[in-house]
């Protein structure tokens, strides 16, 4: 239990050592800090309908930092999600135009083809790695751009919307996933995030096979020793990770845009890594961390309205946390250099 | 002298790597030192080299008394040290990584041409054979080798250090090595040497130091030495023939070993045609000096490693066949040799470590979900039977010490119901009184009608519990003695590689 404290607090300071840094940027910038964390405040919780906005940019986070979780439990380091939810967005959105199903049906269908095209998308990596060892990590990056691109072409060239721009047709009204409320585009894709990670969690808590994958995660050799087929869990684990990577592009789909747009959910895939590194590979932890972000999104929205620094402010900040938080694993695992060479090993 | 160590203790909290160590090397010899995995040697190396600080002791390099504050400083006393690791640039020349750091420059630009002529040079004279020009990343590990040591020479090393200088090579580059070393000593250099190989040190060095636990045993001229005194003076000589009782009836053969064969991570053959029967309630011994094939044999009986020819029959199953699972379905229980990578997850609890292999059946899993009430009483209770000292089944392992972490491992695969145990360096690292609840443990297997194949490296354990003992040596099995005939000079002869058919007196 210490070592859970340890592990939280560790985070806490790294996020806290972030915050400062960034407090002295914009000190620099010549704005003041205090003044905009309450803008960021206000921005992303000031009233429902932000707090609802917050949540909104939540989601998608949330459900790519669940698919991050998954591969790291593992041991397998998926920076490719981010190109698993836009080929997955892309897959739900053609479900959701080409066909005509019943409401519900049609939300299902396009979401299973989603979590499909994930899978499928980041099956070559995790091929290449269970057959020749490659790093995974390179290959599911560079995957990103063929994924992203590939998108696009389709956009552009096979389902261009006529006199539109670079858009698909819309989605029918059947697929789509149902707001919450009336003052929001806040959808039940929040649910699917929250149920998801909660689930993902008991599953590595309470099965045979969660464990397994769990010790191929942490000790690889000792895993392999006790019979469970390490490479065999690893393609495992990588195709689940880029099926829920897929799932997420879906929920953007049906919940927010109602159609597949070029660019249409810049960076969420690789905020979802950073929120499950922050929060240790813990998928339920992944929900606090997931709302930081989301906050600093949708906060960061009022930030050039309001303050003369820039939104971009956001995004260095980010990296600053991005930046403590691997120092702080370092530092924490110096007497257990095997485990942290694995997790961090870029 | 070139080198005089006086009194050097190292400590690493409450182990004592180094105790008092004497040792003094001549100018021009080479100077083996020979000991076990874990007696120290690295340690005192890394002391002479200015790696570690020593809490005791003094060195004194060409009879002067001084500091190695850090490597540089060694450097700079005309020290140099090949270490198990290389440290090379894998994109850069072979010339570029040997004058990295220390660059010839012309006009303030790096004078390749200068550093390619330098390296061709030195190479050719003590006959290294490397072409400057090429690189780094294409080149063998032997090749890279010889690089480390152009680095140390180029630095100016008058007196050499190589940390298992072998370990990497295969018997060819192993020759031309000692070839280089001998060019050395001709040229008034000396050279340092560490090893567990008796062969090797027979055959190359002029003077040995063997240490063993920590301490000097003795320093000699290795012309006065046989192999069989050096495999004594590094096993210990205090052989403790505290025997136990030995099997009275032994049941069918559980596990027949037939002419097998496995390669090492070199691709070297390691298992050389073993065959041996081990048969339901006896415990088999393994000898042999560390390294000669005893952790390949282990990892192929338990699926780890793949064997290249041959059969291991475990009831009517060929083990060289199956993956690790099936193996354990089949019955193996293993108690692996590098208890800490493979015997546990150090961060995991002693519930969870003692869960490994049994998560897919009952009563600690059903239908998939695992019943953590049940594994956690279970751990519970081998806590309690195997005298595990803990204060609880959520105890994060690593907060053991070694002796527990083995009790744990013990607890675990003792109750598995396998008819076949594979036992590697049970007691290694593990304080005397562990030793001793291990060893009973082992015999109440036994009594229990289980077939036990039992690897040490250390005698007075097999000559305790084995009923008979098999002496492995260069991956050959060079020999059977009774438990109850062990004496060091039989066995030590057969560790050495004598097979005890050339004996003279047999």
């Amino acid at each position: 239990m210490s070592d859970r404290l340890r592990a939280v607090s560790g985070q806490v300071i790294a996020v806290g050592v972030a915050l400062l840094l960034g407090a002295i940027i914009i000190l620099l910038v010549g704005e003041s800090p205090v003044r905009v964390l309450m803008t960021l405040l206000r921005g992303a919780f000031g009233d429902q309908e932000k707090i609802a906005g917050t949540l909104l940019q939540t989601t998608p986070i949330l459900i790519c930092g669940v698919a991050a979780c998954i591969g790291l439990r593992g041991g397998m380091f998926n920076v490719g999600i981010e190109g698993q939810l836009f080929l997955g967005g892309f897959a739900a959105a053609w479900v959701g135009f080409t066909f005509s199903l019943p409401a519900g049906i049609h939300t299902l269908a396009a979401l299973s083809l989603a979590v499909v095209a994930g899978a499928a998308w980041v099956a070559i990596p995790a091929y290449f790695r269970a057959r020749y060892n490659t790093n995974e990590v390179v290959s599911t990056i560079l995957s990103n751009y063929i994924a992203i691109l590939l998108t696009s072409y389709f956009t552009i060239f096979l389902f261009k919307r006529p006199g539109g721009w670079s858009e698909t047709p819309p989605i029918l009204a059947t697929a789509y996933l149902p707001e919450i409320f009336s003052f929001s585009r806040l959808n039940w894709g929040l649910a699917i995030g929250l149920l998801l990670a909660v689930g993902v969690a008991l599953v590595f808590r309470y099965t045979s096979w969660g464990y397994g994958v769990t010790m191929v995660g942490s000790a690889p050799k000792f895993a392999e020793y006790g019979g469970v087929n390490v490479k065999r869990q690893g393609f495992i684990v990588l195709l689940l990770s880029g099926a829920v990577g897929g799932l997420a592009g879906g929920v953007e789909t049906l919940g927010v845009h109602h159609r597949f747009m070029e660019g249409f959910a810049p960076g969420f895939g690789f905020d979802g890594l950073i929120a499950a590194l922050l929060a240790n590979g813990s998928p339920v932890a992944t929900i606090v961390t997931a709302l930081f972000f989301g906050a600093l999104r949708s906060g960061s929205l009022l930030l050039e309205v309001d303050t003369s620094a820039s939104r971009e402010i956001i995004t260095v900040i980010q990296a600053l946390i991005i930046l403590s938080v691997s120092a702080q694993v370092l530092v924490r695992r110096r007497g257990d250099s095997q485990a942290g060479e694995r997790r961090w090993k870029f | 002298m070139a080198v005089e160590l006086t009194g050097i203790t190292k400590r690493f909290g409450a182990f004592i790597a180094n105790d008092g160590i004497d040792l003094a090397v001549r100018r021009g010899e080479i100077h083996a030192i020979i000991g076990e995995n874990g007696a120290g040697k690295t340690t005192l190396m890394n002391v002479l080299f200015g790696l570690l600080q020593p809490d005791e002791g003094s060195i004194r390099l060409n009879g002067e008394t001084i500091m190695v504050a850090d490597p540089a400083a060694a450097i700079k006393a005309g020290l140099g040290m090949v270490h198990q690791h290389f440290k090379l640039v894998p994109s850069l020349s072979v010339a570029d990584n040997v004058f990295l750091g220390m660059e010839i420059r012309r006009h303030g630009l790096i004078d390749h041409a200068a550093q390619i002529a330098r390296t061709r040079e030195l190479s050719k004279r003590f006959g290294l054979h490397v072409d400057p020009a090429e690189r780094v990343g294409l080149l063998s590990v032997g090749i890279e080798q010889r690089i480390e040591i152009l680095k140390v020479l180029v630095r100016g090393a008058r007196t050499i250090i190589l940390d298992e200088p072998t370990a990497v090579l295969t018997p060819q580059e192993s020759r031309e090595l000692f070839q280089t070393l001998r060019s050395f000593v001709a040229e008034g250099m000396t050279v340092i040497f560490i090893s567990h190989h008796l062969e090797e040190v027979m055959e190359v060095s002029d003077t040995v130091t063997v240490l063993r636990n920590g301490r000097k045993v003795a320093t000699r001229p290795t012309a006065e030495l046989s192999k069989d005194e050096l495999v004594r003076m590094m096993v210990g000589r205090e052989v403790s023939f505290d025997r136990r009782p030995r099997a009275q009836l032994h049941g069918d053969a559980v596990l027949e070993v037939k002419n097998l064969w496995s390669r090492d991570d070199r691709r070297l053959p390691a298992v050389r045609g073993a065959s041996f029967t081990v048969r339901a309630g006896e415990v088999v011994g393994i000898a042999g000096v560390a390294g000669n094939g005893q952790t390949e044999l282990a990892e192929v009986l338990s699926g780890l490693r793949p064997a290249s020819h041959g059969e291991a029959w475990l009831k009517g199953q060929d083990l060289t066949t199956l993956s690790p699972a099936a193996i354990r379905e089949a019955g193996l229980a293993h108690v692996p040799g590098d208890r800490m990578v493979r015997g546990v997850d150090r961060n995991a609890s002693i519930a969870a470590n003692t869960l490994m292999g049994r998560q897919h059946r009952a009563p600690w899993s059903r239908g998939g979900m695992l019943d953590w009430k049940a594994i956690a009483g279970n751990a519970g209770a081998l806590i309690k039977s195997f005298d595990i000292r803990a204060q609880g089944s959520g105890d994060p392992v690593k907060r053991l010490s070694g002796g527990n972490i083995q009790k744990v491992v013990l607890a675990r695969e003792f109750t598995n119901g396998a008819d076949f145990l594979l036992i590697d360096q049970p007691t290694r690292g593990v304080d005397i009184g562990a030793q001793e609840a291990i060893h009973d443990e082992i015999m109440r297997q036994r009594a229990a009608g289980r077939a036990i194949l039992l690897i040490s490296v250390q005698l007075d354990e097999l000559a305790a519990l084995a009923d008979r003992i098999l002496v492995m040596f260069n991956g050959r099995i060079m020999g059977e003695v009774a438990g109850d005939d062990a004496d060091e000079d039989r066995i030590g002869m057969m560790m050495a590689g004598v097979s005890p058919e050339l004996e003279p007196a047999r």
